[in-house]
């Protein structure tokens, strides 16, 4: 897969306070690219600079083999984005709002109406057209987001916490949406998300910290290196257990264990046969990677 | 329909369903009513008779003629500027709630999205003074008629080239804002204080010397100046034709700011006009630059 994002040694700075230092990556076509990082960690800012909304200090911003510095307006027609909070005009129609948006492309009269139609098919918003943004529910104001991001067939969709605020179902609905997009249409996904969950399913984790790079891999090779995996324990007595030699902490029916790897914990099961008859392994998860690389937690919207 | 014109559909949209943007233009106009109807009445009236010859008396229609006709030329000449401001402030709105972005990471020239704000703030603000103005004549027809059809034609057209300033001055001075409280400042002081520096609460010539010197340098003054000219000139005429003597009717001219003096010179209507249109000129140039030399922080 070809490299549609190359961002080289980007720096940024708002008077003392460096938001992005010397960072570099890449997003491959067609992944699903996580982008993760507490409030102020500097991903908005990398956002606005390849929309075009920031300059930047230093540093190359490639997208789609177009230079920022000298193809903005091309590179903009290459992006859609889903910002945090809806953007769109509330006191609006759905569809006043949708056209609106597609004459900013060019797209207008009966290409807005085809366009329109294939979309409210596939978001199944054809019903809420004519209702005004500011009366429909969270779930459906996103739903009519992505539309609007979608209006002109970008190859990069942005995703700028896009499920925050939302119910469970409704954040389960949207990310089918965005997977039967990337399957059907083989759009790269750029997403940031406080949903640990969310970017465990990501082809591709960068980690930011303090407007640097902190970690970047695969979710499986960040968890590989930066956590171990859990080994849960039933049916034994604590003794036994504490016979292991290894530190543990009682859990509910059982105990659990930490080991450094996958095979740290196959060595110990083939070791001890008969204390490992009802067992679990299970990987750490991607709020300890971010936990064990930035030393703050990610949660909900919020550091803790 | 080309971008632009969708643009335009959209932001004039947005200001007659925002009903806090659309009846915040309509606050000054209405404080002006409220006073009218409470006591400013009756004050024009007073001094319209005050400078009368003792001996003579005028007919209650053309009392009212005159009163009503000064009362419609303060009144379009704050909501000309007024209610431009409030319908340009849509994009100072859609700053402040984050709407600019949206419309920004696209490809749209910047010169597109502030030509749309630019025309739908004239549009929206023509609208709601050319219907204004037709109410306003009504009004005098119920009070005293003596308006000439080329005053109500120079009326309309005071009415246009107002709304053109105000349009231009509320794009350059909303460029510069970017938050709901900067909106609720300027919105307060230009509610309040532009009826007072146009003269429609109370003539700019009883104001002192240094304050009417200072107005005089208000391009605005001018045209608060053709409107009162062209609201009483038919008043003036038959008051002069039932034989008010004309030191009288010039009197009452300067009295009304019919006529505004530029350091000592008496600014005439072609120069009204000129000093509108040039003012209207340089304000479209400083906006276009302003939007031109904008770049991303």
């Amino acid at each position: 897969m070809e490299n549609i994002i190359e961002i080289k040694q980007l720096n940024k700075t708002f008077g003392d306070v460096k938001a992005v230092q010397d960072l570099s990556f890449c997003v491959k076509e067609g992944e699903l690219f996580a982008f993760l990082g507490v409030n102020g960690a500097g991903k908005s800012t990398t956002i606005n600079i390849m929309c075009g909304q920031l300059a930047k200090d230093s540093g190359s911003v490639v997208i789609n083999g177009l230079d920022l510095d000298r193809n903005v307006d091309r590179i903009k027609a290459d992006l859609g984005v889903v910002f945090q909070n809806s953007v769109l005009d509330s006191a609006l129609s759905v569809y006043d709002n949708l056209e609106s948006r597609a004459a900013l492309y060019g797209i207008r009269g009966a290409a807005f109406r085809d366009r329109l139609r294939e979309l409210s098919d596939r978001l199944e918003f054809g019903s809420l057209l004519k209702r005004s943004v500011g009366k429909l529910s969270g779930g459906q104001r996103r739903r009519i987001d992505i539309a609007r991001a979608l209006l002109h067939r970008p190859k990069i969709l942005i995703l700028d916490e896009p499920t925050t605020g939302l119910d469970p179902q409704t954040r389960k609905n949207l990310w089918d949406v965005i997977s039967d997009l990337r399957k059907n249409e083989g759009m790269t996904v750029f997403l940031t998300t406080h949903y640990m969950e969310e970017a465990a399913d990501a082809d591709y984790v960068v980690i930011l910290d303090s407007g640097k790079t902190a970690a970047t891999g695969t979710p499986l090779a960040l968890k590989n290196a930066y956590v171990g995996d859990y080994l849960t324990l039933y049916g034994v007595e604590e003794g036994v257990v504490k016979g292991l030699g290894l530190n543990y902490e009682p859990v509910r029916d059982g105990f659990r264990i930490v080991v450094q790897s996958t095979a740290q914990a196959t060595e110990l099961i083939l070791k001890n046969p008969d204390v490992f008859r009802d067992y679990e392994l299970v990987k750490g998860k991607m709020d300890d990677v971010f936990l064990s690389v930035t030393g703050k937690k990610l949660t909900g919207g919020e550091n803790k | 329909m080309s971008t632009v014109s969708i643009l335009i559909k959209r932001n004039t949209k947005l200001f007659f369903k925002d009903k806090g943007m659309f009846f915040t233009a309509l606050i000054t106009p209405g404080i002006l009513l409220v006073l009218y109807a409470t006591f400013l009445s009756n004050v024009y009236r007073d001094g319209f008779t005050a400078g009368l010859p003792e001996e003579m008396t005028l007919s209650e229609d053309l009392i009212q003629g005159l009163v009503s006709g000064q009362l419609i030329s303060s009144l379009l000449a704050v909501s000309c500027v007024t209610v431009a401001f409030c319908s340009n402030f849509l994009m100072v709105q859609d700053k402040a709630n984050g709407t600019v972005k949206d419309l920004r990471i696209s490809p749209v020239k910047s010169s597109v999205l502030s030509l749309s704000y630019y025309i739908a703030t004239l549009l929206s603000t023509l609208l709601i003074c050319l219907v204004a103005t037709g109410l306003c004549l009504l009004y005098v027809v119920s009070q005293g008629w003596y308006l000439a059809a080329t005053d109500v034609l120079l009326l309309f057209l005071d009415v246009v080239i107002l709304v053109f300033f105000g349009t231009a001055l509320s794009s350059v001075i909303n460029f510069f804002l970017s938050s709901q409280g900067q909106i609720s400042a300027v919105g307060t002081v230009i509610s309040a204080g532009y009826g007072f520096i146009c003269g429609a609460y109370m003539p700019i010539s009883s104001f002192g010397e240094g304050l009417q010197k200072v107005v005089s340098l208000l391009p605005g003054t001018y045209g608060t100046s053709l409107l009162r000219n062209h609201a009483l000139q038919g008043a003036f005429a038959e008051m002069e034709a039932q034989g008010v003597p004309v030191q009288v009717t010039d009197s009452l001219r300067e009295l009304l700011d019919c006529r505004v003096d530029f350091f000592g010179h008496t600014v005439s209507e072609p120069m009204m006009y000129l000093i509108l249109g040039g003012s209207v000129a340089v304000l479209v140039l400083v906006y276009i630059l302003l939007n031109a030399l904008k770049k991303p922080r």
